[in-house]
């Protein structure tokens, strides 16, 4: 593999002599704080017995990353390659017959490496790692715990994001793809369990990462997957500072059945949230279209620091999910276009017919490579045109969507003043793989000098077993009152036997706890 | 008796071995223009009192290959190249392609036809144009050598002179530019190697030996001469390998070592993982291209014992010292001009060679001109070299920790080795070994016969084969990359194809490693075979699987023959 001189300066100073026992020391101080439990007593808490939890192997090769200040991103204009982690998976399977199966990406790794991609002086590959259970923390309330929904596989598709998004920061790279599963852009902040092929949000988990380590704050996803990425929406939906926007086959006629051009965002964060149901059928030139008309300008007025593609592959006119008409050269211009700072694979379950070629053709893409040769067997230029009522359709949507992106301050001017000092809003979600019912109450502070805290009450219905958790979520640039006041939220709650567990996110303080009411137990990540 | 000789750059090393022991040793410089002359000085003078029946085996590792296509005296060879879609084929820096219609998929199912007008004409094309050989390459034609076949008809058809080389033949492992780099340099160096075998063999049936006769390849393993024909691009590198293979031969047996070759202006490096040479993760670069050869992860660095030394001024106005990476003739000491490694080295009495009045007049300049004692100079300079040697094995091994990793199980393994051995091989600078080991925080060992070791390595080198087996039941037939063959499954031993096991396509390619190790004349080898890798996959049509893909990855790794092995035991 090629290695960005960052990586080969950090070895070289750890490689050998002093750096060798630092590391050997730092283990053991987190084998140390492992087995310590520690009893608090304070008025209004109930008794706790606490103890520290990761995933071991993580804290060992992470261990010597400082957790204090933040560093800086490194100046990325010198940069020339595509970072890439190419994670298959092949050993890992939601079921044998399940789309996401052990070779679902064993074509596109037979076509990417016959083309000698990995061979490219445009391409540096990365080995993938584990990503810890703070980083799931950051943005999950797991339930019961990280290790139920993160299994080894998930904990490496994430920890490939963040490889990368290192390599991105320290300006070993230009961009990358993180070419991975399992995906996770269905994955909500509460994880009750898997649902539309998703357990953990990987671009979630990686956003957090990087506003936590480099500091930066506005982001931009892209979803472009065929499916509505609910997950991510739901996660930042209450976030100004990262802008979602998602296309996805109208959600009347496909899994999620949501992203509908109403859902705009939580009353702070209003027009930061853009859908874009498309028509069955779209092909190349109406993606392209709303690419050009929408995402594009409104990305240019946001400005994001960096831009994610949350990157599904079933928009392909051969998918056996979903019914659209997307090819390889549509999507290897639309990352042209798009020129994300990273992508992170989502789904795309045409293994054969559409993977081989889409992924070659984002790969040559992002790298800045020649890709007008890359083409499915069956592709022919033209073979599919939109339909004059589909385009009208997508015409109106564009129209409304940067209406809306217009207006955005004066729609948050008006939703905020029709709430008090809290918004509530009652959701129901659905998990299909799992098959749970999940009934929530998430109550936002309407802060004046911030986004405001997050508590979500969650019960969950599956058969012959229901789980209600509380949770606390304090943003990482939240202001000191609500930090003091959720912290406060937190502990209260723990006295209520209504919940199985609480949970405590202050990613300002960069502190996540659990509590399990039976045991009394609480678990800091 | 076992003799085995090293072609080197500068010389041609060369031992004697009998039961199990270096009986002689010999050394000769090499002569660049003709390798075959060194190589003969060296047989000579090893071989001057032995009776030549008693002789076991003989292995040559050369630079034939290397110098043939360093010197751009290779044959020129028409590619005829079947990219199908991906890469713009334009993009390609390879001489004289012809690409053509036609494609294979990942699958080996044809995605598009040949257009038989398009390739007489092109056959035609490279005949006017004077080409005598031809290299077809196909994309995924290891998969489906089809289109290969049958442009081979064509040629053989209306150009039959003119020689040909197949894709799927040279390689069946996955990476098209790699194979089609592979194929034009086996192609264009398959005629001199040609005539230096039978040079070879003419002058060993001139001084009677009968004895069978080996090539050592870049990936440390021997081959019977004959056979290595069909692979001459393997030979190259054979000298890292030899040296490497020495190595493993001269120190205990499993233990992790780097291997440490320091030279006139360069340094080579390899790495010894718990006994087993650590091949690179893809095939060696060989004039420019990227290859599939199988070689040893080996690193050459720009600094060696008579690397120029001099004193400059930094930005910040200090002065410094700057090693290479230039040499400018023989060390000071060694009657040189300028000031080097190895003047420093004799200063401090860490090396016997070389005038000491001359290595304190060499340093002296240094010092003045640096503003520290003399002493102090030549630690810095000493210092230095070793500390830019034990960066560059740090950084190997690293790279190797580094390696990507395609499988769960491959995330979770967790590569920390650190070498156990710092071993010295070949003549040079064996001061410093003791300087780098204590970097590295590793034990120095300069074995007895250091300065041959590549040659004894070359001597004990057992032979290495791989093996590639790729099964597909939904289409029932099966590959061995290495032979280019699809072959029905209904010709094997299996009844219900989709019952296969993994175990079941395990032991099938060791069967079929067998029969070919028989036909390589090293069956008594076969039993060293092992599995690299072997995994199964579900072809899933719909919800129903309809099919299984096996592939199972199998060699015979490098290692010593037991007649050397017998001697660590004693
Ligand atoms: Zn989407
Ligand atoms: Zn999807
Ligand atoms: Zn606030």
């Amino acid at each position: 593999m090629k290695l960005g001189l960052g990586r080969l300066r950090d070895v070289l100073k750890t490689g050998s002599g002093s750096g060798e026992g630092e590391k050997k020391q730092v283990e053991g101080k987190n084998k140390a704080e492992k087995e310590e439990m520690q009893t608090i007593n304070e008025e209004n808490k109930p008794e706790i017995s606490e103890r520290n939890e990761g995933n071991t192997m993580e804290l060992r090769k992470a261990g010597l990353e400082s957790k204090k200040e933040p560093l800086s991103p490194a100046d990325r204009t010198g940069a020339d390659k595509t970072g890439l982690i190419f994670f298959p998976a092949f050993d890992w399977a939601i079921s044998p017959t399940h789309p996401e199966r052990e070779e679902r990406l064993l074509y596109t790794r037979d076509q990417i490496f016959e083309e000698g991609l990995m061979d490219l002086p445009e391409i540096a590959e990365y080995k993938p790692r584990l990503a810890e259970y703070r980083d799931i923390a950051r943005v999950h309330f797991c339930v019961p715990d990280i290790k139920a929904q993160a299994t080894t596989p998930h904990l490496i598709a994430a920890g490939s994001c963040l490889v990368l998004g290192d390599a991105l920061m320290k300006a070993e790279v230009k961009n990358a793809f993180a070419l991975i599963r399992p995906p996770g852009h269905h994955a909500m902040t509460v994880a009750h369990g898997n649902r539309g092929f998703c357990n953990i949000n990987n671009e979630a988990i990686l956003v957090e990462y990087l506003r936590k380590k480099y500091g930066i704050r506005r982001i931009a996803i892209v979803d472009t997957d065929v499916h509505h990425g609910d997950g991510t929406q739901e996660i930042f939906y209450n976030d100004p500072d990262v802008l979602f926007i998602s296309f996805h086959q109208d959600g009347r006629t496909l899994y999620p059945g949501t992203g509908f051009i109403n859902e705009l965002g939580g009353p702070k964060a209003l027009g930061r949230t853009i859908n874009i149901p498309l028509p069955p059928g779209t092909p190349d030139e109406g993606i392209l279209y709303v690419l050009d008309t929408l995402v594009l300008p409104i990305l240019k007025d946001f400005k994001p620091e960096l831009v994610l593609n949350s990157a599904g592959q079933d928009n392909h006119y051969t998918d056996p999910l979903a019914n659209m008409r997307f090819s390889a050269q549509g999507y290897a211009k639309l990352n042209e276009k798009l020129a994300p700072d990273m992508a992170v694979l989502e789904g795309g379950y045409a293994i054969q017919s559409a993977l081989p070629y889409v992924n070659t053709g984002i790969i040559l893409a992002m790298a800045g490579l020649d890709y007008s040769c890359v083409r499915e067997p069956d592709f022919k230029p033209g073979m599919f045109v939109q339909a004059a009522r589909d385009r009208k359709t997508l015409e109106e949507v564009v129209a409304a969507q940067l209406e809306n992106w217009k207006n955005r301050d004066r729609l948050v001017e008006s939703e905020v003043a029709k709430h008090g000092d809290f918004y509530r809003r009652k959701k129901q979600i659905f998990y299909d793989t799992d098959m749970i019912q999940e009934f929530q109450e998430e109550t936002i502070r309407m802060c004046p000098d911030c986004q405001g805290y997050k508590t979500i009450d969650s019960h969950a219905h599956r058969s012959g077993d229901d789980t209600r958790i509380f949770g606390v979520s304090i943003p990482i640039y939240a202001c000191k009152n609500c930090q003091a006041e959720a912290r406060e939220e937190y502990r209260k709650s723990l006295n209520h036997p209504e919940y199985e567990y609480v949970y405590l996110q202050d990613k300002k303080e960069d502190e996540y706890r659990a509590y399990n009411t039976r045991t009394k137990q609480e678990i800091a990540y | 008796m076992l003799i085995g000789i090293d072609v080197g750059g500068t010389t041609t090393d060369a031992v004697l071995i009998r039961n199990g022991k270096v009986c002689s040793t010999a050394k000769v410089s090499t002569e660049p223009g003709n390798l075959m002359n060194s190589l003969l000085e060296a047989l000579d003078a090893i071989s001057r009192d032995v009776d030549p029946e008693q002789l076991e085996r003989v292995v040559f590792s050369t630079t034939v290959i290397t110098n043939l296509i360093a010197e751009g005296k290779t044959d020129r060879v028409a590619l005829v190249l079947i990219p199908g879609p991906g890469i713009n084929p334009a993009s390609y820096t390879y001489p004289d392609s012809f690409f053509l219609k036609g494609a294979m998929d990942y699958r080996g199912r044809e995605i598009h036809p040949l257009d038989e007008a398009e390739i007489r004409k092109t056959v035609g094309l490279i005949r006017e144009s004077g080409f005598s050989r031809a290299a077809i390459i196909n994309k995924f034609g290891q998969r489906n050598p089809f289109h290969e076949l049958r442009i081979e008809e064509i040629f053989r058809e209306i150009y039959p002179e003119c020689k040909l080389e197949l894709g799927h033949k040279v390689s069946g492992k996955l990476n098209f530019p790699r194979r089609i780099a592979t194929a034009m340099l086996t192609s264009a160096t398959r005629g001199h190697y040609i005539e230096f075998v039978e040079k070879i063999k003419k002058s060993l049936e001139e001084r009677n030996i009968r004895a069978p006769v080996y090539i050592l390849k870049a990936d440390g393993g021997t081959l019977p001469v004959e056979k290595s024909i069909e692979f001459p691009v393997e030979t190259i590198f054979s000298g890292p390998a030899a040296s490497t293979i020495g190595a493993l031969a001269l120190t205990p047996e499993g233990q992790t070592s780097v291997v440490v070759d320091i030279g006139g202006t360069t340094t080579d490096l390899a790495l010894i993982l718990s006994g087993k040479p650590l091949m690179a993760s893809k095939g060696a670069k060989l004039g420019g291209f990227l290859t599939h050869v199988r070689a040893f992860a080996v690193r050459s660095i720009a600094v060696g014992g008579d690397s120029v030394v001099r004193v400059k001024d930094s930005d910040t106005g200090t002065k410094q010292i700057t090693i290479g990476p230039y040499r400018a003739g023989p060390a000071y000491c060694m009657g040189g001009k300028e000031t080097t490694p190895t003047d420093a080295l004799k200063f401090l009495g860490l090396i016997e060679v070389g005038n000491p009045e001359s290595a304190g007049e060499a340093i002296k300049a240094m010092a003045s001109a640096l503003g520290k004692s003399e002493t102090e100079t030549a630690s810095l300079i000493v210092d230095k070299v070793a500390q830019r040697i034990a960066d560059a094995v740090n950084e190997m091994f690293f790279e190797w920790e580094q390696e990507p990793a395609y499988r769960v199980w491959e995330v979770l393994q967790e590569k920390e080795a650190r070498p156990e051995n710092v071993v010295g091989i070949g003549g040079g600078a064996k001061g410093l070994i003791a300087e780098i080991a204590k970097k590295l925080d590793a034990k120095p060992v300069i074995p007895e016969y250091a300065e041959v070791g590549n040659a004894i390595g070359a001597a004990v080198a057992r032979p290495t084969l791989t093996l590639n087996l790729h099964i597909d039941t939904e289409q029932k037939v099966y590959s061995v990359a290495e032979e280019g063959e699809i072959v029905s499954l209904n010709t094997t031993n299996f009844g219900n194809f989709n019952k296969i096991r993994l175990d079941e396509a395990e032991a099938m390619a060791a069967e079929l490693l067998r029969e070919r190790a028989e036909n390589f004349g090293i069956s008594e080898y076969a039993d060293e075979a092992e599995v690299v890798n072997s995994e199964v996959f579900n072809v899933v049509n719909g919800w129903y699987t309809t099919g299984r893909l096996f592939d199972v990855n199998m060699q015979i790794p490098a290692g010593l023959i037991p007649e050397w092995k017998r001697r660590e035991n004693v």
